[in-house]
């Protein structure tokens, strides 16, 4: 440890992973990765992981929050009314960080159903287990983050309606007429009818969240998750390792799939399973009902039920295409964009985030988003054009007790090789002619070994 | 009256959509706009003008009697509305009350349908209190209790338009049980007889000639033969979406009244009037737009997805908006001589006001949609 390093006397700093996000500061350190407060960054062990999503230090960066300077606003009494984003999550937050730092001048005008407070929604899904509640989540109120960027929020207030000819968005507080529009609105969870919005919680927004995190800090309960994707595999973890009783239910016979070759998968269920969680495949959900004790029915299609005191529904998000449709944008799967630009079948409307779809696909990760955003920002102020690279970003499972990683995108038909299979590890890929297209590993977790 | 030249539907009276359009917009032109100073200020109650517009087809176009077609009813309220704001109210007062006659299914109701529906009879409809009630912004007015036979009802609703002795509106009235808790509410067609004596309400800034008065009940016997819903909810939620879907007639007929008057200077001052906002060619863009949006939405007025309600909610504010903005518009435009006392861009800003507030008013409209909106989650 170098004086330099030791000296109370530099400010802390703070850094971010480009992964998912998540800030590592000095200050505090990472109690719960073995980090004390006031552990400097070269400090930091190299094989200390992200909490979050579990890549090294190597994955991170310093993060300096840009000091952006706003002028004072025009008065609107002209014919530029200027950009409005509609959603305020990360890609909403991010789109306005990016457009303020190339112009200090221009009107912005964020919409949003929420409060519009500043949080970062990958970590909900491990939230419960570190003892987190709303209040720690957000990092900055919305209001105060509107004011340091010289926004005009209008905080919960939904959009409605959309005339792209007159550019006009229409929302629960009267009507907005935009230059640029930018559609940062996110995607919502899927709710078939059998999974009723009144008896299943979501984890998809801090303050739906927030209620479920309540309800569960009441003492040890019974929680189903319906479906095993990614988010249902890490709620059931976090909620296992809070001591709560966890089935996990999904209409697939393992977690995952399509994603993960099946020797993955039961590592996956084998790992869930030491820490008390049930798996259940093959099943499907035919009803979930409330007893008057407040416990809920889930009935199987096979005939048998379960009662729990928490129903979660995860089997997946989709984008609202309300907007798209009464705007005639096109929409597929998500709000059509342009792969390099992220513009709409509208000239003046662009999109980022989840609910957005290229060539067919949605991608509903963070770590485009930042990309995603500077794209826009260039191209709705007339900078340079940025052009947007659309990659697959690498995949990891916040799940601590078997971490999972997967690098490009597998083909459910393609056939998985077996690269190295130890007790600690599994290493396997997918193969096109002499390309590999996917890399998988499973396992190998310091935190895993330590734990 | 019917036109030989449609012979698709020719079985149904006013069949040709174009020849009750015209029809109804050459009465509104040539009698209605002459008469909306005295309706407007001097409560004139244009029943007469009425009785010629229900003639020609203006009040028929929504029933499923007569082809459902929403359409032809909005539009004939949109050439009337274009002249005269009061009378498109109570074109729509009177159409939701054929709505009710009709969705009712109660033969005694539907054999008085088409008197109603020709305009050679006159009723309107009492929900505005209910609708806010349904929807904890305020209490339900009327109390009814079973009886022998049908319902007893008790209580005053505090204003009612397009109504007067021998006519008739759509009431509902809260049914509660003996210990106080509501049970359900009836909604019924009430009879404007002798035993109801309407009481006259303070004077409003205009739109007099609405007819519109207070409706004490005292103990008034409703029979099977009124009888339109018990339980009325699954009513009420069935048509919903038509009843504020048939209000943008109103809207718009404001909206364009207002874009024909800032017209009609141009020629003279359109020198000057390029200085103002919201300018005639603005307005009719916006308008169109809108009026592309009512189309589509006229097209499947019972379809009982929240997302078609929140359209239609959607379509209702933003016809306030625009009435708001474009009424404005018009009395700038025309300057002084729309400021007379007799002109009709002043009094189309009052117009204008009146969509903004009348149930669902602006302001309910934007409460509801976000609430409509809302994510539900467990309790």
């Amino acid at each position: 440890m170098s004086e330099q390093n030791t000296d109370q006397t530099m400010p802390w700093r703070q850094y971010i992973c480009r992964a998912c996000g998540w800030i590592y500061d000095e200050e505090e350190g990472d109690p719960d990765g073995g980090l004390a407060p006031g552990t400097r960054f070269e400090d930091i062990p190299d094989d200390w992981e992200c909490p979050l999503c579990g890549v090294t230090k190597t994955d991170f960066e310093l993060f300096e929050r840009p000091e952006i300077t706003v002028s004072d606003q025009p008065i609107q009494f002209n014919r530029e009314p200027g950009i409005v984003v509609v959603g305020a999550g990360i890609a909403g937050w991010s789109t306005v960080e990016a457009l303020r730092t190339l112009d200090t001048t221009v009107p912005i005008t964020l919409v949003t159903a929420c409060n519009g407070d500043v949080y970062h929604k990958p970590e909900l899904s491990v939230a419960i287990s570190r003892g987190a509640d709303k209040a720690e989540l957000v990092r900055e109120d919305g209001h105060e983050a509107a004011k340091r960027l010289g926004v005009q929020l209008m905080a919960e207030t939904f959009a409605v309606g959309l005339s792209a000819k007159l550019r006009q968005l229409r929302t629960t507080r009267g009507s907005v007429n935009y230059t640029k529009l930018v559609l940062a609105q996110g995607a919502k969870p899927v709710l078939p009818a059998q999974l009723p919005p009144s008896q299943c919680w979501r984890v998809n927004d801090l303050a739906v969240w927030s209620g479920l995190q309540q309800a569960l800090a009441k003492g040890k309960q019974s929680v189903a998750i319906v479906g095993a994707g990614m988010i249902g595999c890490e709620l059931a973890e976090d909620f296992a390792r809070t001591g709560h009783k966890v089935t996990l239910l999904d209409r697939n016979s393992s977690p995952l799939a399509g994603l993960l070759p099946e020797q993955a998968a039961s590592r996956l269920v084998a790992s869930l399973d030491d820490l008390g969680v049930t798996y259940c495949g093959g099943v499907d959900v035919a009803n979930v009902t409330e007893l008057e004790s407040g416990k809920r029915i889930i009935e199987l299609e096979i005939g048998h039920s379960i009662e729990v005191d928490h129903v979660v529904a995860a089997i997946g998000l989709v984008t609202d295409n309300r907007l798209a449709l009464e705007a005639g944008l096109d929409f597929n799967r998500g709000l059509a964009v342009d792969s390099q630009t992220l513009r709409t079948s509208d000239p003046h409307i662009y999109a980022l985030g989840d609910c957005i779809s290229i060539d067919g696909m949605s991608c509903r990760f963070i770590e485009p988003i930042k990309h995603q955003a500077q794209t826009i920002a260039h191209a709705v102020l007339g900078h340079d054009t940025v052009e947007y690279d659309h990659n697959a970003p690498v995949i990891r499972l916040k799940t601590r007790a078997m971490p999972v990683v997967l690098h490009g995108q597998p083909s459910a038909t393609g056939v998985w090789r077996t690269i190295r299979d130890t007790p600690e590890e599994l290493v396997m890929e997918q193969h096109q002619g002499d390309k590999m297209i996917c890399h998988l590993k499973v396992g190998s977790s310091s935190q895993n070994r330590a734990a | 009256m019917n036109s030989a030249a449609v012979s698709t539907s020719s079985e149904l009276p006013w069949a040709d959509n174009a020849k009750v359009l015209a029809d109804v917009s050459e009465i509104a032109r040539d009698q209605l706009a002459p008469a909306a100073y005295r309706i407007d200020h001097e409560g004139y109650y244009p029943i007469d003008i009425m009785a010629r517009l229900g003639e020609a087809g203006a009040f028929a176009g929504h029933l499923d009697q007569y082809g459902t077609r929403y359409g032809l009813a909005v539009g004939s309220m949109h050439e009337i509305s274009r002249h005269c704001g009061s009378t498109g109210f109570m074109t729509w007062c009177h159409d939701v009350c054929g709505l009710y006659m009709e969705q009712s299914g109660n033969p005694a109701l539907l054999a008085r349908l088409p008197d109603h529906a020709a305009g050679r009879t006159f009723g309107g409809t009492a929900l505005s209190n209910p609708m806010k009630a349904f929807t904890g912004i305020e209490k339900m007015a009327l109390k009814a209790k079973k009886v022998p036979g049908g319902y007893s009802v008790t209580g005053t609703l505090p204003w009612v338009s397009h109504i007067a002795q021998g006519q008739y509106c759509g009431v509902i009235a809260a049914v509660d049980r003996d210990d106080g808790s509501r049970s359900h509410e009836i909604m019924f067609l009430l009879d404007i007889d002798e035993r109801v004596q309407l009481r006259k309400c303070p004077e409003f800034s205009g739109m007099e000639g609405t007819s519109t008065w207070a409706v004490p009940l005292v103990d008034y016997f409703v029979s099977e033969d009124q009888m339109i819903a018990d339980p009325v909810r699954p009513f009420i939620q069935r048509v919903r979406a038509a009843f504020i879907l048939l209000q943008v007639g109103m809207a718009t007929g404001v909206i364009q009244g207002s874009i024909d008057s800032a017209r009609e200077v141009e020629p003279s001052l359109g020198h000057v009037n390029q200085y103002l906002h919201n300018r005639p060619d603005e307005l009719q863009a916006e308008f169109d737009d809108m009026k592309s949006q009512a189309d589509r939405l006229l097209e499947t007025p019972f379809d009982g997805s929240k997302e078609f309600l929140v359209d239609v909610l959607d379509l209702r504010a933003r016809g306030s908006e625009l009435a708001l903005k474009a009424s404005q518009s018009a009395l700038l435009h025309q300057g002084a001589r729309g400021y007379l006392m007799t002109s009709a861009p002043q009094r189309r800003i009052r117009e204008a006001h009146f969509v903004a507030i009348v149930t669902p008013a602006l302001k309910h409209l934007r409460w509801e949609m976000a609430k409509q909106m809302r994510e539900e989650v467990p309790a």
